[in-house]
C-alpha cells in the first residue's frame, strides 16, 4: 500500500509542479499604459474609452479605438472583429493581448457597461475573430 | 433604513434557535441527555424560522411589493410566474436564503440518522449554517426603500430569463447545503474518534452533492452554450470554477469513502476530503461573492461589505478542521500494511484521488491568481490556455484510471491477467480511433485521449452488462459513471479540437458558403410580444436538405441592451451553431459635400488644415496626345494636434471619356481620414476633394449605398451532443449508487435504533457492523 502513496505522491507534485510552471507562462498581468508597452507577451489594460477616437473598418471588420487612463494617458487598440454591442456605453474597457507597433492588437474585450442589475450582464466578453479550425 | 419587520422576526428568529439549539446539543454532549427533546425542538424552530423566512421573501416577490429594496431590484410586473420565482435568487441574499432554506430541510434527515453521533453532528451542521444566517441578519434582503414605493421594479436581468437559470440555482445550493452533512459527520468523528460508523450514513450525501451539483454545473454549461452565442459551454470563469473545484474535491471524497468502505483503511484521507471539499465550498463563496475578483471576471461581483464575514467563516472552519485534524493524527487507526501491488483497486483510487485533488488545487490557484499576484504588486490573470494545458494531462489519467478499475481487484492483480481482460477493449478502442482517424481526426494528441476514452467506456460498459447479467444492476452505478465519463472526454476532445469555426457576412438574399454548407440571410422577423426578434436564415447542406436557422437579435426594452442568441441545429454527430454578430439594415447613398481648393490657399475643416500646394501633371505625355495623363497633387496637411504633414495624391485622366482613377489614401495625422481627388482644373489652378471621416457634420461626408446585411460566426461543432450524453450516463451512474448507497445507510440506522444507545455517553470503538463489502474482480 505505501507503494501506493509514494506513487500518488509524485504524480500529484509532479502535476502541481507543471500547473506552476504553465500559471507563470500564462499570467497576464494588469499594467499600466507605459508598462504595457515595455512589455512582452499577453498583457491586459484598463481604460476609459476617448469617444471621438473610435473607427470601425466594416471591409476589414476591424475596430481601432484609444483607452484613456485616469492621468489622462492613452493606449490605441486594435481589435479584429465585430464590433461589441454597447460599445459606445461603456464605463470601462479591458483590452488584453500584446502590445505591438505602437499598439494593443487585442484579442479579447471585456466592456464593462452601466447596468442596473447586479450581475452577469453588467460585463461582457469579447474574443477577436475564430481563426479557422479553433478550438473553442 | 427600515424593514420589512416579519421578514426580519423570521431571520433573528432562525438565528437565536440555531443558537439555542447549537449550545443546547452541545450540554447533551456534555451529559445533559434529558436535554436531547429541546435540542431537537429548537432544531425544529430554526428551520421553521428559516423556511418562513423564504416564504416571506418569496410572498413579498409574488405580490409584486416594489416597496422592499430586494424585490425592487430583480423584479417586475411583467415577469411571467416561472422568472418571477426566480428572482429569488437573482441576488446574493436571495441564494443565501436559498442555501440556508435547503440546509435546515436537510438537518431534518441529518439528525434522524446521525443516531448516537446525532449530536455533535448537529452542533458542527448547524455552524455551517449559522455564519450564514448571521451574514443574512446583517445584509437583510427585508429593507425597504424609501416612500414612496416604485410603481415597478428594475427587472430581473435578461440573460438569466430562460428556465435553465430558474432551476440551475436551487439544484446548484441543495448540493452546497448536502455538502456540509459529510463535512459534520467528518468533524464528528475527529471530535468523538469514531472513525468508521460516519462513512456509510454521510456517504448518500456525498453522492447527492456530487449529483446535483455536476447536474447544475452541467445546466450552467448548456445555458452558455445556447444563449450566449461565443460557442462553448465553458469559459473558465471564476463563477464556473468555484463550482466546478468543490464537485472534483467531492469526486474525490465519494471515491475515498468508497475505498475506505471496502478495505476498512484509509480513514484519514476522507477525513482530510471532507474538509477539504466544504473548504472549496466556502472559498469559491468568498472569491465570487466579496468584490476581490471584481475587475478579473466577465461576472460583475459587487462587494455587498460582507467580505470580512466571509473571511471570518473560511479561516474559522479550514481552521477547525485543520487543528482538529492534527490532533487526532495520531489517534487515527491505520491498520498494518498489506503488500498490495500497483494494480490493484486501491492503489487506482489513491492514484484517482490523487489526481482530483491536484486538478482542484491547480484550477484553485489559476482561478486565485488575481489575489496571490496582487501581493506581489500587479494583479494578474492566468490566460484559459492555462486551464487547457493543465486539465488535459489530468483528465487523460483520470479515464485512463477509470478504465483500469472495472477488471482490476482490491488486492491486486498481475498484469498478464489484467491484459487477458483489457484484451477486447483495446481492440474495440483501436478499431474506434482508427475510425475517427479515418473521419478526420489527425492530430497525435487527439487521438491518444480518444483512445484512452474509448477504451474506459468499454472496460466500464462491460462490466456494467456483467452486473446486469448477473442481476445486479443495482451495484453498477460506478461503471456507468466511468462509461459516462468515458463518453464526455471523447465528445469534450472531438467537439473542441475539431470544431471550425468561420465569421460571415450574408447580404440580404445572396447564398454564401462556408464549408459544405450554404447561409442565405432572408429577412428580419420582427419580435412580437412573446417572441423575440430573430432572423430568418436559409441553410442548405451538402446533402441537399435545407432548413431555416433564427438566430434571435433584439433589443431589451428595459436597459436599451442588445441581446443576440444562437441557433444551433443539433444532429448526433454535428451541431451547427449560427451565432449573429450584428445585424446592417444598410442605407442609401448620401451625397455631401466636396472642397474646391485654389492653389496656394489653406482651407479648415473642423480643426485639419488642408492647404493645395501645386499639381504635378505629366505634360509631356499630355504634348505626345497620349489618352491617358497622370496629376499628382502635392497637399500639407495640419491636423488639430498641432503637427504638420504632406501627402501627394494620385489622380489618373482618361481623355477617352472613361471614369478617372483615384486613389484614396489615408489623410494622414486624421485618424480614419481619407481624400481622393474627385476633379482637377489646370486653367483655374483648383482641384476638388472628397473627405471622408474629416467633417465633424454627416451632412459633409460621402456614402455609398450599403446592403442590408447581417454577420454570423457559424460554427460545426462535431459530437458535441456526446458531452451532454455522456454527461447524462455519468448522472445516471451516480444516482444509482445515491439510491444504493442511501437504502444502505437506512439499513444501518434502523440497525443502530435497534441497539441501545447512549448519547452523549461512551461509545463503542467501532460503527454499526457493516459487511466488509471487498467486491470480486470480473472476469
Amino acid at each position: 500500500m505505501k507503494k501506493g502513496y509514494w506513487i500518488a505522491a509524485a504524480l500529484t507534485l509532479a502535476f502541481v509542479g507543471f500547473g506552476l510552471t504553465a500559471f507563470q507562462k500564462t499570467l497576464t498581468p494588469y499594467l499600466t499604459f507605459d508598462e504595457a508597452r515595455k512589455a512582452r507577451g499577453v498583457v491586459q489594460v484598463m481604460g476609459g474609452l476617448d469617444k471621438t477616437s473610435d473607427r470601425y473598418d466594416t471591409s476589414k471588420q476591424e475596430l481601432s479605438f484609444e483607452l484613456l487612463d485616469d492621468k489622462g494617458h492613452r493606449m490605441p487598440v486594435v481589435y479584429r472583429g465585430i464590433r461589441p454591442g454597447n460599445f459606445k456605453d461603456a464605463i470601462s474597457i479591458v483590452a488584453i493581448g500584446r502590445y505591438e507597433d505602437g499598439r494593443i492588437d487585442a484579442e479579447k474585450l471585456l466592456v464593462k457597461c452601466p447596468s442596473k442589475y447586479q450581475g452577469a450582464e453588467v460585463e461582457k466578453s469579447y474574443a477577436s475573430a475564430p481563426a479557422p479550425g479553433k478550438a473553442s | 433604513m427600515t424593514y420589512f419587520w416579519p421578514g426580519v422576526v423570521a431571520l433573528w428568529g432562525a438565528l437565536f434557535a440555531g443558537l439555542a439549539s447549537a449550545v443546547t446539543y452541545i450540554r447533551v454532549e456534555r451529559g445533559r441527555r434529558d436535554l436531547l427533546a429541546f435540542a431537537r425542538t429548537t432544531y425544529a424552530a430554526f428551520a421553521t424560522a428559516i423556511v418562513a423566512s423564504a416564504a416571506i421573501l418569496m410572498t413579498l416577490l409574488l405580490q409584486h411589493r416594489f416597496d422592499v429594496a430586494y424585490v425592487n431590484s430583480y423584479s417586475a410586473v411583467d415577469l411571467p410566474l416561472h422568472f418571477l420565482i426566480s428572482t429569488f435568487w437573482a441576488g446574493q441574499e436571495g441564494s443565501f436564503l436559498l442555501w440556508c432554506f435547503w440546509g435546515s430541510l436537510i438537518g431534518l434527515f441529518v439528525w434522524r440518522s446521525a443516531k448516537e453521533q446525532e449530536a455533535p453532528v448537529m452542533v458542527v451542521y448547524l455552524s455551517t449554517f449559522l455564519g450564514i444566517v448571521a451574514i443574512l441578519c446583517k445584509q437583510s434582503p427585508f429593507k425597504l426603500l424609501p416612500p414612496p414605493p416604485p410603481a415597478d421594479g428594475v427587472g430581473l436581468n435578461p440573460l438569466l430569463q430562460d428556465p435553465w437559470m430558474v432551476i440551475h440555482p436551487p439544484v446548484m445550493f441543495l448540493g452546497f447545503a448536502s455538502l456540509s452533512v459529510p463535512f459534520s459527520f467528518a468533524i464528528a468523528a475527529l471530535w468523538k474518534k469514531r472513525w468508521d460508523g460516519w462513512i456509510t450514513r454521510a456517504l448518500p450525501w456525498a453522492l447527492l452533492t456530487f449529483l446535483t451539483l455536476g447536474t447544475a454545473i452541467l445546466m450552467g454549461g448548456y445555458w452558455a452554450y445556447k444563449t450566449l452565442g461565443w460557442g462553448g459551454y465553458w469559459g473558465w470563469d471564476p463563477v464556473e470554477n468555484t463550482s466546478l473545484v468543490p464537485w472534483l474535491f467531492t469526486a474525490a471524497l465519494v471515491h475515498g469513502m468508497f475505498l475506505q468502505r471496502a478495505r476498512k483503511r484509509h480513514r484519514k484521507i476522507n477525513l482530510i476530503l471532507a474538509s477539504t471539499a466544504y473548504a472549496a465550498i466556502l472559498y469559491g463563496t468568498f472569491l465570487t461573492r466579496s468584490g476581490v475578483l471584481a475587475d478579473f471576471s466577465v461576472h460583475s461581483f459587487v462587494d455587498l461589505g460582507i467580505t470580512g464575514w466571509l473571511v471570518g467563516i473560511l479561516a474559522t472552519f479550514i481552521g477547525l478542521a485543520a487543528v482538529l485534524i492534527a490532533w487526532r493524527w495520531r489517534s487515527i487507526p491505520t491498520a498494518a500494511d498489506e503488500d498490495t501491488p500497483v494494480l490493484s483497486r486501491s492503489v487506482l483510487f489513491i492514484l484517482g484521488i490523487a489526481v482530483f485533488c491536484a486538478l482542484g488545487c491547480v484550477i484553485l490557484l489559476g482561478t486565485s491568481a488575481p489575489l496571490l499576484t496582487r501581493l506581489s504588486g500587479n494583479p494578474s490573470q492566468v490566460q484559459t490556455a492555462f486551464y487547457a494545458k493543465t486539465t488535459t494531462p489530468a483528465g487523460f489519467l483520470l479515464v485512463l484510471l477509470a478504465g483500469f478499475v472495472p477488471f482490476v481487484s482490491w488486492k491486486g492483480e498481475t498484469l498478464k491477467e489484467f491484459g487477458k481482460s483489457a484484451r477486447r477493449s483495446l481492440l474495440v478502442a483501436a478499431v474506434l480511433t482508427f475510425l475517427s482517424f479515418v473521419l478526420g481526426a489527425k492530430r497525435g494528441d487527439t487521438l491518444i485521449l480518444l483512445f484512452t476514452a474509448f477504451f474506459a467506456a468499454d472496460m466500464n460498459l462491460r462490466a456494467v452488462l456483467r452486473k446486469a447479467k448477473n442481476s445486479k444492476f443495482a451495484g453498477a452505478g460506478g461503471y456507468l459513471a466511468h462509461v459516462g465519463v468515458g463518453l464526455m472526454l471523447a465528445g469534450i476532445v472531438v467537439s473542441g479540437a475539431y470544431a471550425r469555426s468561420q465569421r460571415l457576412t450574408l447580404p440580404v438574399n445572396v447564398p454564401k458558403k462556408t464549408g459544405d454548407t450554404t447561409l442565405t440571410f432572408l429577412r428580419v422577423i420582427p419580435g412580437t410580444a412573446d417572441r423575440k426578434q430573430a432572423m430568418e436564415v436559409k441553410v442548405d447542406t451538402a446533402a441537399g436538405k435545407s432548413f431555416y436557422a433564427y438566430p434571435k437579435m433584439y433589443t431589451n426594452s428595459r436597459t436599451g441592451q442588445l441581446m443576440a442568441n444562437p441557433a444551433i441545429k443539433s444532429s448526433a454527430l454535428m451541431d451547427l451553431y449560427v451565432a449573429p454578430q450584428e445585424y446592417d439594415p444598410g442605407q442609401p447613398e448620401t451625397i455631401g459635400r466636396d472642397v474646391r481648393l485654389v492653389k496656394g490657399t489653406t482651407t479648415n475643416i473642423d480643426g485639419t488644415g488642408f492647404t493645395f500646394r501645386d499639381f504635378n501633371a505629366d505634360r509631356s505625355a499630355m504634348m505626345r496626345g497620349e489618352k491617358t495623363v497622370l496629376v499628382l497633387t502635392d497637399l500639407t496637411i495640419t491636423p488639430p494636434d498641432g503637427s504638420s504633414h504632406d501627402l501627394t495624391v494620385r489622380y489618373v485622366f482618361h481623355m477617352d471619356g472613361r471614369e478617372a482613377e483615384a486613389e484614396e489614401p489615408d489623410i494622414p495625422g486624421v485618424p480614419g481620414g481619407k481624400v481622393r481627388v474627385m476633379a482637377v482644373s489646370p486653367n483655374d489652378g483648383a482641384v476638388v476633394l472628397r473627405l471622408t471621416g474629416v467633417s465633424k457634420n454627416p451632412a459633409d461626408e460621402f456614402h455609398a449605398a450599403t446592403v442590408e446585411s447581417l454577420s454570423v460566426d457559424v460554427t460545426r461543432k462535431p459530437l458535441i451532443a456526446l458531452v451532454w450524453a455522456g454527461f447524462y450516463v455519468m448522472m445516471a451512474g451516480g444516482l444509482l449508487a445515491f439510491v444504493r448507497r442511501a437504502g444502505e445507510a437506512r439499513r444501518a440506522v434502523l440497525e443502530a435504533s435497534e441497539k441501545p444507545v447512549s448519547v452523549g455517553g461512551p461509545v463503542p470503538a467501532t460503527g454499526p457492523a457493516i459487511p466488509a463489502h471487498t467486491r470480486s474482480p470480473l472476469r
